[in-house]
């Protein structure tokens, strides 16, 4: 090209994108995109009450519940849990209740952006 | 011709930059702005009112921004995506300020107006810096507007189009009556004279808590 | 009397619409001009406009669907964005070629990858070949103003070509600002029904698209020429009986802001032009002799007026919103324009582009006296030292 046109471009840091902006994807959890922050009621378990049928674990979007490692209890997981409350529905045990999340201190990541 | 990189334009711009809650709460906080602007209007001034950009199209509960700006000359960059440095900032859900940085951007001496049943200080444990903060807000705007709190469901004025119901009937009008007790940009009498609510305005501007830090 | 209101351009394109009484609506959702039809889908649900509303599975769908109420004689309208507008690819020269002065009302997106709404121009500007009428709105008002002027200038009988309607998305379709909304009576005034030439009619058959041999190619192809060629005289009528009746101030085919005694232009369309009038005042504070030529219409491009109207100056910068890679001045698409328009001048002026905007950045006012600072050295020295900037990647700005 004639000197007339740049060949050396000077992209800043904070733009610098892959090629073709096709990135490598999360195998577990996606640490860029925590929706915990976006509920407003939490669901709360009864472990006396608790089946363990795995109703919640099937239905949840988001993947939050789980059995723990010796398979006796079901663990909630705060950080991605939206507060849609469908598995408090499909629980067949009425193990579930929801509760107001300000009620409860943490169990959420703080974000200086929004998600 | 040597100034003509440093030619600049400061303008004297009073940012509000408001959180809510999406889907459920998009409408009352678009008609936040909206009253705000429209109020600040109103008094002669010159205004902006818009939503984000990118926080849109909402999903049901993801943290959104509405945005107005008040000035007393034209505003000449009319043509940005969000408030850089918000002077006051409004939470529409009290849940929010667990995981956001709402005071994000602020400088020393700006307000919070805070939609929430609990007390200040249990408010205030949940932002870590609220030393930028010269005075927070709280009102129980739910309970004022009656309802969950959680009942805009009319979508028509998102997405660049016209509001298809009456401007501030609901959860936003005790809350600009709050924020009216902290900031001089808009008068309480314009903000009753835009709101459809007008009793909330007054009830909001009555029962809104103010503790200055 | 007019009605004052404060919309934002997507909700003016609607009601321009409704004033412009069009019959048959044609839609799909795409971000950002979605809101017009969220909007239009209201007033036809309220009774407030009396149209047929349709949804079509897809804008190629979308776009035929317009056709082919065009090619039966109603005013129809329809939109899209971004991909979408590239998804009707297909439709845009059997509806400029077959004569259907249907309007597009395009709200910009950039165009894939990745995903990015923000405003750009190269989605329509890369259907520039096919015959459309084209051109780009400042503020809400002037989208309102446009779709009208569009469709008078569009199915006037000399011309009959479909028309692009377009605005920045976000900056001019999400953004409120002033519209005034005229009395439906001055407006029908000013718009009279549509007369199609030939259209599908069960007591009056008519082919529409034949096939052909290909030695009458070309001669169907001069008539779209010649209708090109027609039109820039029907837009100064249209434009100027439009100031007349609705009190507006448009200009036809450039705008020339402070350009009196300018040295140095910027020459730009669409949404940022109101940013450059704000960097103009206030370079002029410094002593900069600066103006801004705004284009109205870059289909048909204006060549006499732009050369013209550019010949007065030492220096132009074209802001490009819009991408032609591997163009010949590797950079945007108005260069191009410009340049060819200036080729003939005995002196013309030092043309440089500068590709800012694009993508949906904000075009911010330092960024203005930036290309300022160049374009007043282009000025001083009578030539450039560079025919393409990319604004932010550049070391040389």
């Amino acid at each position: 090209m004639s000197k007339k046109y740049n060949e050396n471009f000077n992209i800043p840091k904070h733009l610098e994108v892959p090629m073709g902006a096709v990135i490598p994807a999360p195998v577990k959890e996606q640490p860029a995109m925590k929706t915990g922050n976006w509920r407003t009621e939490r669901p709360v378990i009864d472990h006396e009450k608790c089946t363990l049928c795995l109703n919640c674990f099937a239905y949840c979007p988001d993947s939050s519940w789980h059995l723990d490692e010796k398979g006796e209890r079901m663990v909630w997981n705060p950080i991605y849990c939206k507060g849609c409350r469908v598995c408090v529905e499909v629980c067949p045990a009425d193990a579930l209740r929801n509760e107001n999340e300000m009620d409860f201190k943490g169990g959420m990541a703080r974000l200086d952006k929004p998600y | 011709m040597s100034n003509v990189s440093t030619a600049k334009a400061a303008q004297d711009l009073y940012e509000i930059t408001i959180w809510c809650s999406g889907v459920t709460q998009d409408m009352e906080g678009r008609h936040l702005s909206l009253l705000l602007a429209n109020a600040a209007s109103k008094d002669g001034k010159h205004t902006q009112a818009w939503d984000n950009y990118a926080d849109l199209p909402d999903r049901v509960g993801v943290p959104l921004r509405k945005y107005a700006r008040i000035c007393d000359e034209e505003i000449e960059m009319r043509y940005l995506y969000e408030n850089a440095t918000p002077h006051m900032s409004i939470v529409m859900n009290d849940v929010i300020l667990k995981g956001i940085d709402v005071l994000r951007g602020m400088e020393k001496g700006g307000v919070l107006v805070v939609n929430t049943k609990r007390p200040v200080d249990e408010i205030l444990k949940l932002i870590p810096n609220k030393d930028l903060l010269s005075a927070i807000v709280t009102v129980d705007a739910t309970g004022i507007a009656g309802g969950s709190g959680l009942e805009s469901l009319d979508f028509m004025g998102s997405e660049g189009g016209v509001e298809a119901t009456a401007v501030g009937a609901g959860l936003s009008a005790p809350l600009v009556g709050a924020a009216a007790k902290v900031c001089d940009k808009f008068t309480l009498e314009s903000l009753v004279a835009v709101a459809a609510n007008k009793a909330g305005v007054k009830e909001g501007n009555k029962q809104a808590v103010v503790k200055t830090l | 009397m007019a009605k004052e209101t404060v919309m934002a351009g997507c909700s003016a394109a609607a009601h321009a619409a409704k004033a412009a009484r069009v019959e048959v609506i044609s839609s799909y959702p795409i971000r950002p001009y979605t809101g017009i039809m969220m909007e239009l889908s209201k007033l036809v649900a309220n009774g407030d406009l009396d149209a047929e509303f349709v949804h079509g599975e897809g804008e190629h769908a979308q776009v035929s669907i317009a056709l082919g109420a065009s090619a039966s004689g109603a005013r129809a309208y329809t939109g899209s964005s971004g991909v979408g507008v590239t998804y009707a690819m297909e439709v845009y020269s059997p509806t400029a070629g077959g004569r259907y002065p249907l309007q597009m009302s395009i709200a910009d997106r950039a165009l894939d990858p990745p995903g990015d709404f923000g405003s750009e121009h190269t989605d329509v500007m890369s259907a520039r070949d096919q015959g459309w009428i084209m051109g780009w709105a400042e503020t809400p008002q002037e989208v309102f103003d446009n779709t009208i002027m569009f469709y008078k200038i569009g199915e006037d009988s000399s011309v009959m070509l479909p028309q692009f309607c377009c605005q920045d998305g976000y900056f001019v379709s999400h953004i409120p600002g002033k519209v005034s909304i005229p009395e439906q009576s001055q407006v029908d005034e000013y718009l009279p029904a549509y007369k199609p030439h030939l259209p599908l009619d069960p007591t009056r058959p008519s082919s529409h698209g034949p096939q052909i041999y290909p030695d009458q190619g070309s001669a169907i192809d001069i008539q779209r020429a010649i209708a090109m060629i027609n039109t820039p005289k029907v837009i100064e009528k249209a434009v100027a009986d439009f100031n007349k009746q609705f009190g507006r101030n448009y200009s036809p085919f450039v705008e020339e802001y402070k350009c009196d005694d300018a040295d140095f232009v910027f020459f730009l369309q669409g949404a940022h032009c109101r940013t450059a009038r704000y960097a103009v005042d206030h370079l002029r504070k410094q002593g900069a002799k600066v103006g801004m030529v705004k284009l109205r219409f870059v289909r048909p491009f204006p060549t006499e007026a732009v050369a013209e109207s550019l010949k007065k100056f030492k220096a132009v910068g074209t802001i490009e919103t819009s991408t032609s890679y591997g163009g010949a001045m590797k950079g945007g698409n108005l260069i191009h324009e410009v340049r060819s328009a200036c080729y003939d001048l005995p002196k013309g002026p030092a043309i440089t582009s500068f590709m800012a905007g694009l993508g949906g950045e904000v075009v911010t006012l330092e960024e203005f006296y930036k290309m300022a600072k160049i374009l007043a050295e282009a000025a001083k020295k009578g030539a450039i030292d560079q025919y393409v900037y990319w604004v932010n990647f550049d070391k040389g700005i």
